[in-house]
């Protein structure tokens, strides 16, 4: 008789004591291996893979896409200004001086997407120290927690200091094309709602 | 209102790169006496020993950030009135809110240019 056929008829005695104590370490072995995938479940939940995956990393990847854009586009304006000065006509000193002195100001102005590819950077290893965090954690209850109730809540993550900082003083970093304000809107904004009233309007 | 092209700005940026751009951009439209300063604890110390006609500061810093920095210029009886402009790649409705509510002058969002700028300077002096 097979220890299968046996377990589908639990009612019948054992035919050896060393059977029973087969069975007995075969069951707390399974109960184990039970209780190891409970806590694995609770551990996996704990890492929140579904809010990686479906917000930290498409985010991610749209900061990445964007310091692509921003560098090719500094890179066209710095060579368009560049191009520019080879081809000022020396002859007139005064124009070949403006015109040299509009192409350094559009090169500075190029400049400016390190500050902002900077930033977008900033973000991306913001949710690479996250997925590092949880990951680590996930790792250390794996090597040092017993048995975790598996129907217990998943807790919610505590807010680090850092977030609590940027969460009260806005810190948002740079928007993704057609998610911020443009300054258009600022500069109606600024125009138009310069009272009080017209600024509690938009908390209405 | 023509604005005193001798008046003595400070830039506020981490970023020592866009401290360089604005010094750049600011020297083209004729102003030559520009400090600077990497967070808005400097900016403040500062802005404590020198008195500035104008700051143009950024908002993702630390420390202190541009937004804190305006609360507290705001808040000093001795700088309240330093008109403050927000030069920032944080283009959100709630932040440019903020500033506004903060009592800023004026905001302007990264990546910007000289044209830009110098508008945003006659705005604040010609208010």
């Amino acid at each position: 008789m097979t220890a299968a056929t046996r377990k589908t008829r639990p009612d019948r005695p054992p035919d050896s004591a060393d059977e029973t104590v087969v069975e007995g370490m075969l069951r707390d072995e399974i109960l184990s291996i039970a209780a190891d995938i409970s806590r694995m479940k609770q551990e996996i939940g704990r890492l929140r893979p579904g809010e990686i995956r479906q917000s930290h990393i498409p985010e991610a990847g749209r900061e990445l896409d964007a310091i692509v854009e921003a560098t090719e586009s500094a890179t066209h304006q710095i060579m368009e200004q560049a191009e520019a000065i080879m081809e000022a006509d020396a002859v007139d000193a005064d124009a070949y001086r403006a015109a040299v002195q509009a192409a350094a100001m559009g090169i500075f102005e190029a400049c400016s997407f390190q500050d902002i590819t900077g930033q977008r950077i900033g973000k991306v290893v913001e949710t690479l120290h996250l997925i590092e965090r949880r990951v680590s954690r996930f790792i250390d209850e794996l090597e040092t927690h017993d048995l975790i109730d598996a129907t217990a809540a998943i807790p919610e993550e505590p807010e680090t200091e850092d977030a609590r900082r940027k969460r009260e003083l806005i810190v948002n970093g740079p928007q993704s094309d057609g998610e911020g304000i443009d300054q258009d809107d600022i500069d109606a904004f600024f125009g138009e709602c310069s009272a009080q009233s017209d600024i509690d309007k938009l908390f209405d | 209102m023509a604005v005193d092209t001798s008046m003595p700005i400070l830039v506020v940026d981490d970023y020592k790169t866009m401290i360089r751009i604005i010094r750049n951009l600011l020297k083209q439209l004729g102003f030559s006496d520009v400090d600077d300063a990497s967070d808005g604890t400097e900016a403040l110390s500062k802005m404590r020993s020198r008195r500035y006609g104008l700051v143009i500061s950024d908002w993702n810093m630390e420390p202190m950030t541009g937004y804190e920095l305006l609360r507290h210029v705001r808040a000093d009886g001795g700088l309240g009135r330093t008109p403050f402009i927000m030069v920032t790649a944080e283009s959100k409705t709630e932040n440019v809110i903020a500033a506004k509510k903060a009592g800023v002058n004026n905001y302007i969002v990264k990546p910007f240019n000289a044209q830009t700028l110098k508008g945003k300077i006659d705005a604040v002096f010609s208010a």
